[in-house]
């Protein structure tokens, strides 16, 4: 560190103060900030409007389009077979996943015990989009966004969809307190292996 | 005149004193809401909720406590500075009291849930008077005693006073703008976009100009005198004084990085924060080489150990400072706990040090007695100082958390933790380190309170006589306008502009104090009105969007009560335009879309998720059961229940008056519009309440808080149509992901 000189310029209160030059480094962080800021405000002011947060966004949103529609290209989604998901619905570890994600996911219109409240009943025999675990899986996954049931195929992984249709049909019949009343056309839930 | 003055040390020590009660105060509340925030059963709605005393806790510290040092300070050391006995004793009583009785009615307010929802600026508007009141009796203290005195040139600690305020004068001011609709209520002059503007303006700039201003002038002060070294450049005071000063006041909209505010304005912010940092680094190199020669103290005396970390951290918390200005690091810390953290290095590492630093080196001067116990007071240094760190840490930690999990995708482009929940309860534990670490930092406190009360308790009984310091009077030569005198002609005048300058501009400037005011006046101008003007004047900057209209008079009500209760403290109401963000809530946030909103509720930190989009999400009965007990609609949820909601009436009888004032700014209401808004509230309420009812939940809501509120959440973020850029998954043949992200908004005006 260079040396100072220490000569005393003025006096008060008994405090001194030293003529000192201020610190070569400090005095570059100075001329560094000035020029880089006066840089960056240059190349902002010529990009007009390129390189703006929304045209990141844009490209970012394509980037991610692209890649997702590669991942899929390389490894495509397979729904489960209905045994699988049937299957599901005897195995405690799968409904204790599904009963989760319901509670979190679907409770909040179906009602936490699937009986109905915004979204129709899933514990009855009556189905609008089909009651068979092959549709009920295509209908959490792609939704029917036009009656306000979003699409949870992007949101939820695919063990967890899975999971749900598992709880959902484990609920068949469980006759829960204050059901919404029964809509759609009557289905025979299909057999359960093993129960 | 005599050739001495007797300084006026009554008001120091009473302002000292007090500062230590609401430090108690302050940081016990600030102890309590770190527990509040992760146990909610600790939250007793209404009044104790972690949304009002977040700003109480807020206000206790930076206004009561921090305030009341800066008072006691610059009473204490402008008199020795000046030579000159305070301007008037009168006035220093009423500003003490007065400032006190401010802030107990200030507590009651913000419990009470009394609030403009803009943060540290949430008293009502008629305590914003009571503070101008107050801040011109300071001046008036303050530059009174600058004409009185015996000191011809000011201190380089003068030139701070002089800064914090003019500056703390003119934002509080800026900033406090509103039209009333009754004693307690009212409605910022500026709305959304331009609200958020003032309000990062201001709010960067208290943190300028009352924790760093201030805190420097007292650090000029109490350092050399407790390290009994000269202070290591003049010339280096006077460069970062005035690129400070400068500077800082356009630096606040790096708050507002990737938000609806335009982008020129935040770019601005960004830059002149990086231009800062060698601005603010003058202070701490200043601190520091101060202490050449004199390190070897530091081993012993605990006062010089408190002043050196306390100008350690300041040092740190002003290169943090600049880096999270950068637009990608901002990205990366905003709405996370890295913001608080940051805040806390600076202010309990630089002004609670500081503060602390100097209580022991003044308070046993002020009562003529040595400090009680020197080792308390290094145990109250070690415990502290373990608790700032592990304070600072455990917020690192949970914000770098935070912000990756929330980013962070699969491969087949869905978020990782689609449920916010997972993110909060990932960080728990860091609620803990925080918890304990502020504990300690507040055990620390008692025993401070415990040492200077000992000390006091052993001043002898003449400590309040205050002796005769000799200080002869300044010699002014005073000529008679147009009189015939050999020190009225050209010569003579430049003979004294040559005697005046013969130590250099600035010294000469520290000799005429008008001048120098308004110089700094003109300073903290500069950067103000080139961010503030043209957001005014060129509409650009706020596209209007034709499909968004003012909220129905329920909505405004229950916008008040989302106001009142303090959900901006935990949640954001600004989606970023980053695709994680728009993934998790929605299209991103656009300008025209707040044009309504006052204040602004964009919030800082993202406790909660975002509630941007958040209308029509859910059925309104989830609304109704979140907030009665939101661990039955989110297992795991650490927000606090407002089971009150559900029972109180909405009121109706202000309606009128809040609408009129609204029109008042701007909002297109018509008086047939505001004659029916009884009848409309009713008419939406009711409608709602049947929903509610029809979806099974309870029953005689019609006219209580909870539906307006539900109203004013289930219209947020509905007024354009959007679409999420990835819609769908090939999960049955024939169904593939959108080819092209579509543009999201419909009303034209609003895409950019």
């Amino acid at each position: 560190m260079a040396q100072y000189e220490d000569r005393v310029l003025h006096e008060l209160d008994g405090i001194k103060e030293y003529d000192n030059p201020m610190p070569g480094w400090l005095m570059a962080i100075w001329w560094g900030s000035l020029i880089f800021s006066a840089a960056y405000l240059i190349f902002y002011a010529l990009s007009f409007g390129e390189g703006t947060m929304d045209a990141e966004y844009r490209a970012e949103t394509v980037q991610t389009v692209t890649a997702v529609q590669s991942h899929f290209d390389a490894n495509p989604l397979v729904p489960p077979s209905p045994a699988e998901l049937l299957g599901g619905a005897a195995n405690d570890a799968v409904l204790a996943a599904g009963e989760s994600r319901f509670a979190r996911t679907c409770a909040a219109c179906h009602g936490d015990k699937a009986q109905g409240l915004i979204g129709p009943n899933l514990t009855d025999d009556r189905w609008i989009h089909g009651g068979s675990v092959e549709q009920v899986f295509q209908s959490i996954a792609k939704g029917w966004p036009a009656k306000g049931m979003p699409p949870w195929g992007r949101a939820l992984r695919p063990d967890e969809l899975a999971a749900l249709v598992s709880y959902v049909r484990s609920l068949q019949g469980s006759n829960p307190p204050n059901p919404r009343a029964p809509e759609g056309e009557p289905f025979v839930a299909e057999a359960i292996p093993g129960r | 005149m005599s050739n001495s003055v007797r300084y006026d040390d009554r008001s120091p020590r009473l302002f000292f004193i007090a500062a230590v009660v609401w430090a108690v105060v302050g940081m016990l509340v600030g102890v309590l809401i770190a527990a509040m925030l992760f146990m909610p059963a600790l939250n007793l709605a209404p009044y104790l909720t972690f949304g009002r005393l977040r700003p109480l806790h807020t206000n206790a510290v930076i206004f009561a406590f921090c305030g009341n040092i800066i008072f006691g300070g610059v009473y204490h050391s402008m008199q020795r500075l000046l030579k000159a006995r305070t301007f008037s004793d009168t006035l220093s009583a009423f500003h003490f009291w007065g400032w006190q009785l401010l802030i107990v009615a200030a507590a009651v307010a913000l419990v009470t849930g009394t609030t403009q929802g803009k943060e540290y600026a949430e008293l009502p508007w008629v305590l914003d008077i009571v503070i101008a009141v107050l801040w011109v009796t300071f001046a008036v203290n303050f530059f009174g005693t600058i004409a009185t005195r015996r000191e011809k040139h000011l201190y380089v600690a003068i030139w701070f006073y002089i800064a914090t305020i003019v500056a703390v004068a003119i934002l509080h001011i800026g900033n406090s703008m509103v039209v009333p609709y009754s004693l307690l209520g009212s409605y910022s002059a500026y709305a959304g976009v331009k609200d958020a503007l003032m309000q990062w303006w201001y709010g960067h700039n208290a943190v300028a100009f009352f924790l760093t201003t201030p805190f420097l002038g007292l650090m000029y002060y109490y350092l050399p005198k407790a390290a009994e070294r000269p202070v290591f450049s003049y010339r280096l005071s006077i460069m970062h004084f005035w690129s400070l000063v400068f500077v800082y006041i356009w630096a606040g909209p790096h708050h507002l990085h990737y938000s609806a505010v335009p982008e020129w304005a935040s770019t601005l912010g960004m830059l002149f924060s990086l231009v800062l940092w060698m601005p603010s680094w003058g202070g701490m190199v200043n601190g520091f080489f101060t202490l050449r020669g004199a390190w070897h103290k530091v081993r012993e005396d605990p006062i010089l150990k408190f002043m050196i970390v306390a100008v350690t951290y300041y040092g740190m918390s002003t290169f943090e400072g600049p880096m999270m200005s950068i637009k990608s690091v901002n990205a990366v810390s905003h709405f996370t706990d890295w913001t608080i953290g940051h805040v806390h290095a600076g202010a309990l590492g630089w002004n609670a040090f500081l503060s602390f630093g100097i209580l022991y080196w003044v308070i046993p001067r002020l009562y003529k007695t040595p400090l009680y116990s020197v080792k308390a007071a290094t145990f109250h240094f070690w415990v502290a100082t373990i608790g700032l760190i592990g304070y600072q840490v455990s917020m690192w930690v949970a914000g770098i958390t935070q912000w990756a999990m929330w980013r962070a995708f699969e491969p087949d482009g869905r978020l990782v933790y689609p449920d916010f929940i997972e993110t909060v309860v990932r960080i728990v534990p860091m609620y803990w380190v925080r918890l304990l670490s502020g504990l300690l930092f507040f055990a620390g406190l008692l025993v401070f309170c415990w040492n200077l009360f000992k000390t006091i308790k052993s001043a002898p009984a003449d400590y309040a006589v205050e002796p005769d310091v000799l200080a002869p009077p300044l010699v002014r030569e005073h000529v008679a306008p147009g009189a015939v005198t050999p020190a009225n002609t050209y010569d003579y005048a430049l003979y004294s502009f040559q005697h005046a300058i013969r130590h250099g501009f600035h010294r000469m400037l520290e000799s005429r104090t008008v001048t120098f005011t308004v110089l700094t006046a003109l300073a903290l101008a500069v950067g103000s009105l080139v961010e503030a003007l043209p957001m005014f004047f060129n509409t650009s900057n706020v596209k209007e969007i034709a499909s968004v209209t003012p909220y129905t008079p329920l909505e405004v009500v229950g916008r008040d009560i989302y106001v009142r209760e303090g959900c901006y403290n935990c949640h954001s109401q600004l989606v970023r335009p980053f695709l994680y963000e728009t993934e998790r809530y929605g299209e991103y946030s656009k300008a025209g879309e707040y044009v309504y909103d006052r204040p602004f509720q964009w919030g800082s930190k993202r406790t909660g998720p975002d509630l941007h989009r958040v209308g029509g999400k859910y059925p309104s009965l989830w609304h109704v059961r979140h907030m009665e007990r939101p661990s039955s609609t989110t297992p795991g949820s650490i927000m606090p229940a407002y089971p009150h909601l559900l029972t109180s009436h909405f009121d109706t009888s202000l309606i009128g008056a809040k609408m009129r004032a609204l029109r008042t700014l701007g909002v297109p209401y018509s008086e047939g519009e505001i004659a029916i808004a009884a009848d409309a509230m009713d008419t939406q309420a009711k409608a709602i309440a049947a929903e509610v009812e029809s979806q099974q939940g309870p029953t005689g809501l019609a006219d209580k808080e909870i539906v307006a509120l539900t109203a004013y959440l289930q219209r947020l973020g509905t007024d354009i149509r959007w679409k999420r850029p990835v819609a769908q998954l090939p999960y049955a043949a024939g169904v593939t992901p959108a080819p092209a992200p579509a543009p999201a908004v419909a009303g034209g005006g609003a895409s950019r």
